[in-house]
């Protein structure tokens, strides 16, 4: 059973005036279109896209914040429209510039929130070590902690009570690289105790390390769904070459894109099996030929590029 | 029911303010009984010599010459009124618009508790805070009138009728605030809204009771329905009680049938 399952999971914004003055007529806005998402149970899946491109949207309508236009999706085998109380009670959330209540502190904060979710925080202790949250830092008031204080209370609050499923919108947003690293020790855990987690970033270095796969989406629909692997095998990795003499030609080789000629060297993006650029090549002197390792940052613009042609 | 730590949250971020506010009201609630005992004689010899218009010293009801119209006047003052207010509109209407602003509503709806709840738990904190408030208005009437040695003339009996009806006016007033709060996704109009009815509502019963003329509009405030003064000398309209009772119902239907329909979109 898939641990999050949307089909046709589709959200229309209306615009005009807040309720309850809003015409049933104004002008609607496809946030999420139509929308298949499948995250397995177990694993750690990367949900990715530009601002703007519905994945806060999916995830509030996941959570029961918004209700789908169309489509249905499940959560841990769960309705998220008729069952969206019973999803809340097995899942963690850590919200995209996540608000906390300022006066309490952020011992006081953790208590309540877990007293909120009806389960003991098992893992707080855990999680407060690794993100090198002291007790005498809880122990001050949460409006005197930097943003990535902050950052951390949201992942100990997402997490403290052991969910099943963890929902976490930009989770490393506004940590330092020691507690990112941190942060993706916690993910390996929740990972080998069999939690799974569904994850929207910008940080694609970020989703290549930690994610087992991940889906792309642009204004509202899916465009791809894979695992990482697959992904980068299909990116274009970035070629340079320096040769001796003519330049070979490459233009007709298949997997070559981008071609440019620099005088000294030439350049070109390639794209799945080598073997074919490596032949045109053969006859050439070769001087000098890097083939950048791929990298999701390529295959997300790969991406984009194509569905913008 | 209700969910029992959302409560407590709300009754210890709440804590101070109320305190405070149940401090003034026992003082406000205190100094009306001596401003009768004390001055009332002074103000009936300036009314009966026509030096201040009948209307004006009958405002909204009340009056300070006799202790029930004068408790009935410390209920309608405006200080009471603003006083009241910092929970009746104040704290309701910040209570979910507020925390939709902020972000932190989606903190505590991402836990397992549905927005009925939520909305009951709200509402029941409000009608707490306002049943304190109430309380110790009329606690500080009762130790002013014993303060000035004139609790014999104020009789105990209607004194739980009188809280109800006073509860029944803030709490309409406070169904409101949360139907404005739960309706909006920003904390300036839920209050501007509530604002209005409360402020529309006060004018219409105060011209009603300066201007003869106007009466006929008293009934479509809010205010007209408490009726501190008749309460206290043994006249009791049950209508009173039945007309602030039904606003309340609305404002709570209105709530449990809009609240859970409506989408929650990222605070923005």
């Amino acid at each position: 059973m898939p641990a999050v399952q949307t089909l046709g999971l589709t959200k229309h914004y209306r615009a005009g005036p807040p309720l309850p003055f809003r015409s049933a007529r104004a002008a609607a806005t496809a946030a999420v279109d139509a929308l298949d998402l499948s995250v397995n149970e177990g694993e750690i899946f990367g949900f990715l896209g530009p601002n703007g491109a519905g994945k806060s949207t999916t995830i509030r309508m996941l959570l029961g914040f918004l209700h789908p236009s169309a489509g249905s999706g499940r959560v841990l085998g769960l309705d998220i429209v008729r069952e969206s109380v019973a999803i809340r009670r097995r899942t963690g959330y850590l919200p995209g510039g996540i608000a906390l209540y300022d006066s309490l502190t952020g011992e006081a904060l953790l208590d309540y929130l877990a007293r909120l979710s009806h389960r003991p925080p098992v893992r707080r202790a855990d999680l407060c070590e690794r993100l090198e949250l002291s007790r005498k830092t809880l122990q001050r008031r949460v409006r005197d902690y930097s943003r990535g204080m902050r950052q951390k209370i949201g992942i100990v609050q997402a997490l403290q009570h052991d969910p099943e499923l963890a929902i976490l919108d930009e989770p490393s947003e506004g940590l330092d690289p020691l507690m990112q690293r941190a942060f993706y020790d916690i993910l390996d855990q929740l990972k080998a105790a069999g939690r799974t987690v569904f994850f929207s970033s910008h940080v694609l270095s970020e989703v290549e390390r930690v994610c087992d796969r991940v889906a792309i989406i642009r204004r509202g629909r899916l465009v791809a769904q894979e695992d990482v692997p697959s992904l980068l095998a299909r990116a274009r990795r970035q070629v340079t070459l320096r040769v001796e003499g003519a330049a070979p030609s490459l233009a007709e080789v298949a997997g070559v894109s981008h071609l440019e000629d620099h005088g000294d060297r030439l350049t070109c993006r390639l794209e799945g099996d080598p073997r074919p650029f490596l032949a045109a090549i053969q006859r050439s002197v070769v001087l000098d030929l890097t083939i950048e390792p791929a990298r999701l940052e390529d295959a997300f613009v790969d991406f984009y590029e194509d569905v913008e042609r | 029911m209700i969910d029992r730590p959302l409560f407590a949250h709300t009754w210890r971020m709440q804590r101070v303010k109320l305190a405070v506010v149940c401090l003034g009201l026992i003082v406000w609630g205190f100094v009306t009984p001596v401003v009768y005992a004390q001055f009332g004689a002074q103000f009936r010899m300036l009314l009966e010599n026509g030096l201040i218009p009948e209307q004006f010293v009958q405002f909204g009801g009340g009056d300070i010459f006799s202790l029930p119209g004068a408790i009935a006047l410390g209920f309608i003052h405006p200080i009471s009124l603003i006083l009241n207010s910092v929970f009746a509109v104040g704290y309701t209407t910040a209570a979910i618009a507020s925390e939709r602003q902020r972000g932190t509503l989606e903190v505590t709806l991402s836990r397992p508790i549905s927005r009925h709840i939520l909305y009951r738990t709200l509402f029941a904190a409000s009608f707490t805070f306002l049943a304190a408030t109430t309380t110790a208005l009329l606690a500080g009437g009762v130790a002013g009138a014993t303060f000035e040695g004139v609790r014999g003339e104020l009789p105990l009996e209607p004194l739980p009728l009188l809280w109800l009806n006073g509860v029944l006016l803030f709490g309409a007033i406070a169904s409101i605030g949360l139907a404005a709060s739960l309706s909006f996704d920003r904390f300036a109009p839920a209050l501007g809204l509530t604002l209005g009815v409360v402020v529309v509502s006060y004018f219409l019963e105060v011209l009603g009771s300066l201007w003869p003329d106007a009466r006929p509009v008293q009934p479509y405030s809010l205010f007209h329905y408490l009726q501190p003064k008749a309460i206290l000398t043994g006249h009791v309209a049950a209508s009173d009680f039945a007309v602030l009772a039904l606003v309340l119902a609305l404002a709570v239907i209105y709530a449990l049938v809009v609240f859970p329909r409506r989408d929650l979109p990222a605070p923005s």
